[in-house]
């Protein structure tokens, strides 16, 4: 499963898809995802803070092929904050949106109060809570993470959902979790961090 | 047919990002929300009158405008160039070195604590009029007091930030009462005709200045917040500027107003001794001569609500600037870390209701009096730490731009925020031999000195804390003033490339 994917369904890990994390982090960690999805596929690369294209074949997927089109499409925007902010805006439905042509989620509209709200329901609930599991279970175990999960785990921590994840695990998984961010790759370290630097910033704003 | 590859495509990145993007109203109506009109108007320059009896409140008021408006020059050109551009203590930390801005992030943690709890004190007084009319009872000011304390923390924790639009309706509400009651004491001046005593320097340069002018400063505290929103206004080098000074504009001449036309109801000689005996119910008292009970009736409910406003927002600041201490690590991690739900600073959060509710509980067990002993004494030292905060922050800027000044004329980075800084520390002096007037305890009374020492002390103690990191954990020092960004602070053993496989 793609991270943005995984990180989706640990943010809405719930029987009636609500969501477990506020708007603002789900956004960014959704962000952060599609670009790491990028950056683990080649596509791209990060440093000192600014995006490079450096494959600019389609990657398989839709999505990440739409994602890879914007920043070939603008090369004058490479801060990597200004792109985690401007995917942050639309992640959650695009996301949600892949996992409903997967035939993970089902899409339901319900009116209430005029306004039309948006939300993705389980079709299955195990597959739902797969993810968050599949962390822990990772996190028990005494060799490392291969990379795509670390950072999946990183953009966890960064968007602050670590709870969610290790609300049962012990000591043990807490320090594996710590030792894992500082040891990714220099690009998906410095994605995480500016992940977690936005999410700061928004919650700094006190903007919902 | 013109040639359409030279045409400039419209990004759709910028147009996405320039949604949502925040005016110059926008942003006075965030610093201006916080600054509590009414609280002031009602709560701080009536127990002012009474407490340091001194009639130039008004002139004060548009004395310290000057300075603040001169210190926010340097200060917004800094902020454009500064990670956490809305605490203080990252300007110093930048200007003065991270020890110094770890000593000024103490202080702050103080000052903004000391704003926060100190309305717990005139909540009781502002809620007594209301309940009155409604139940028709008298609480105890500190049952009042915890229940507004349950409703700060609990909103705080669900990060109901009150929503703009309620802020927007009451601030409007708030002023337009404020000049109606202005309107009815000029309307009604105590002697027959109008006097602009308040506004002579006869009355303002007496001892007791000091006093006055730190009582000034803290009506303005919540004019520096407009520097966090650089990021989303429309365009940073005008909206933030200007939401700055206009802010300061604003509140200078309200006040300013409103303090001169008490005088004039009251007059010129009764206003110290009047002020003394009704406290926060003197313009309510002039408002029911002059106006009716309705206008009353709006004025009161409209008092209760800003000091609820104004309680919230504290609340708010106090647990952001925590957290952000929390997220550099320089305060246990713990503080840097939200609610996944709501996104609050669950633990930052916690920590100032905690303190909020033991302040309380000491004042109702000793019985000691709220309005002046906590709302007065513990808002004006908070107001006074603010006042240190800005004096640093000012040499900061100047320090700042002395090492790195490109870009900024001589204007901006040297002649503005030093004679800032010269107003500030003659203030400050001021203000610290004048500290017994500002209480309205005797010279020799302990407090005078034990209230202003507490922020040297946390200064000293910061620094200490900050060599100790220096130290210990290079890391944590390192990210020292970046706040929220000091996640994203380049790490040296970062290697440079990844090789992308799976």
């Amino acid at each position: 499963m793609l991270i943005a994917d995984e990180f989706f369904l640990i943010a809405h890990n719930d029987s009636r898809g609500k969501a477990k994390l506020h708007p603002a982090a789900t956004g960014l960690g959704l962000a952060g995802g599609l670009l790491g999805e990028l950056l683990l596929y080649g596509h791209i690369t990060v440093q000192a803070g600014r995006v490079t294209v450096i494959d600019r074949r389609p990657p398989a997927d839709a999505l990440a092929h739409t994602v890879l089109d914007q920043l070939i499409g603008e090369p004058q925007h490479q801060e990597l904050r200004t792109w985690l902010s401007f995917l942050a805006q639309s992640a959650t439905t695009s996301v949600g949106e892949r996992l409903a042509r997967a035939g993970v989620l089902r899409r339901q509209e319900s009116r209430r109060l005029l306004r039309t709200t948006v939300s993705y329901l389980p079709i299955d609930l195990n597959a739902v809570a797969w993810p968050a599991t599949r962390l822990r279970a990772l996190l028990d175990r005494p060799d490392p993470p291969g990379v795509p999960d670390a950072l999946l785990l990183g953009l966890v921590v960064a968007a602050g959902l670590t709870r969610e994840v290790l609300w049962s695990a012990g000591p043990r998984a807490h320090h594996r979790l710590n030792v894992l961010i500082p040891a990714l790759p220099g690009p998906l370290k410095e994605l995480v961090g500016h992940t977690e630097a936005a999410v700061g910033a928004a919650v700094l704003r006190g903007i919902p | 047919m013109p040639p359409t590859s030279t045409v400039d495509r419209p990004s759709n990145v910028s147009e996405a990002l320039a949604r949502g993007r925040l005016g110059v109203p926008s942003v006075i109506f965030f610093v201006l929300s916080a600054a509590a009109p009414l609280t002031v108007v009602a709560g701080v320059v009536t127990t002012g009158y009474g407490v340091i009896g001194v009639t130039g409140i008004p002139l004060a008021f548009l004395l310290i405008a000057a300075v603040l408006a001169l210190f926010s020059v340097g200060y917004v050109a800094m902020s454009r160039r500064v990670e956490n551009a809305g605490a203080f203590y990252a300007y110093v930390s930048r200007g003065l070195g991270r020890p110094a801005g770890v000593g000024a992030a103490w202080v702050a943690l103080i000052a903004y604590n000391a704003l926060q709890v100190g309305l717990y004190g005139t909540i009781g007084a502002a809620a007594e009029p209301v309940l009155d009319r409604i139940f028709g009872g008298h609480p105890h000011w500190a049952v009042v007091a915890l229940v507004a304390w349950a409703l700060v923390g609990l909103l705080g924790l669900l990060r109901v930030d009150l929503n703009g639009m309620v802020l927007a309706a009451l601030l409007v509400a708030e002023i337009v009462v404020v000049l109606v009651f202005d309107l009815g004491q000029l309307g009604n001046p105590a002697d027959g005709q109008v006097s602009f005593a308040s506004f002579s320097p006869d009355n303002l340069f007496v001892p007791g200045l000091g006093a006055v002018l730190v009582l000034a400063v803290l009506g303005f505290v919540g004019f520096e917040s407009a520097v966090v929103f650089s990021e989303e206004s429309k365009d940073p080098k005008r909206t933030v500027p200007l939401a700055t000074y206009l802010s300061v504009a604003i509140i200078a001449g309200l006040y300013a107003l409103s303090s001169w036309t008490m005088t004039v109801a009251v007059g010129q000689d009764q206003i110290v001794a009047e002020a003394g005996e009704q406290s926060v119910e003197l313009i309510f008292n002039l408002a029911a001569a002059q106006l009716g009970e309705t206008a009353v009736t709006i004025g009161q409910v409209l008092f209760l609500t800003s000091v609820l406003a104004a309680m919230i927002s504290f609340h708010n600041t106090t647990a952001r600037y925590t957290f952000a201490l929390g997220r550099e690590r320089v305060l246990p991690a713990v503080f840097g870390q939200t609610s996944a739900r709501t996104g609050a600073p669950r633990a930052a959060s916690v920590a100032q209701s905690v303190l909020g509710l033991v302040v309380i509980l000491l004042y109702a067990v000793n019985g000691w009096e709220p309005v002046v002993q906590l709302f007065f004494w513990v808002g004006t030292t908070g107001g006074f730490g603010v006042l240190l905060l800005i004096a640093t922050t000012s040499v900061a800027v100047m320090a700042y731009f002395a090492r790195s000044g490109g870009g900024e004329n001589l204007w901006r980075r040297a002649i503005a925020p030093g004679l800032a800084t010269i107003a500030l520390f003659v203030i400050i002096w001021l203000a610290v031999s004048n500290f017994a007037n500002l209480l309205g305890v005797a010279p020799d009374s302990t407090l005078r000195w034990a209230l202003p020492a507490a922020y040297p002390v946390a200064a000293l103690l910061g620094i200490g804390w900050a060599l100790l990191l220096r130290s210990n954990r290079p890391d944590t020092y390192a990210r020292i003033g970046l706040g929220a960004a000091s996640a994203a602070a380049v790490t040296p053993d970062a290697p440079a490339t990844v090789e992308a496989t799976r």
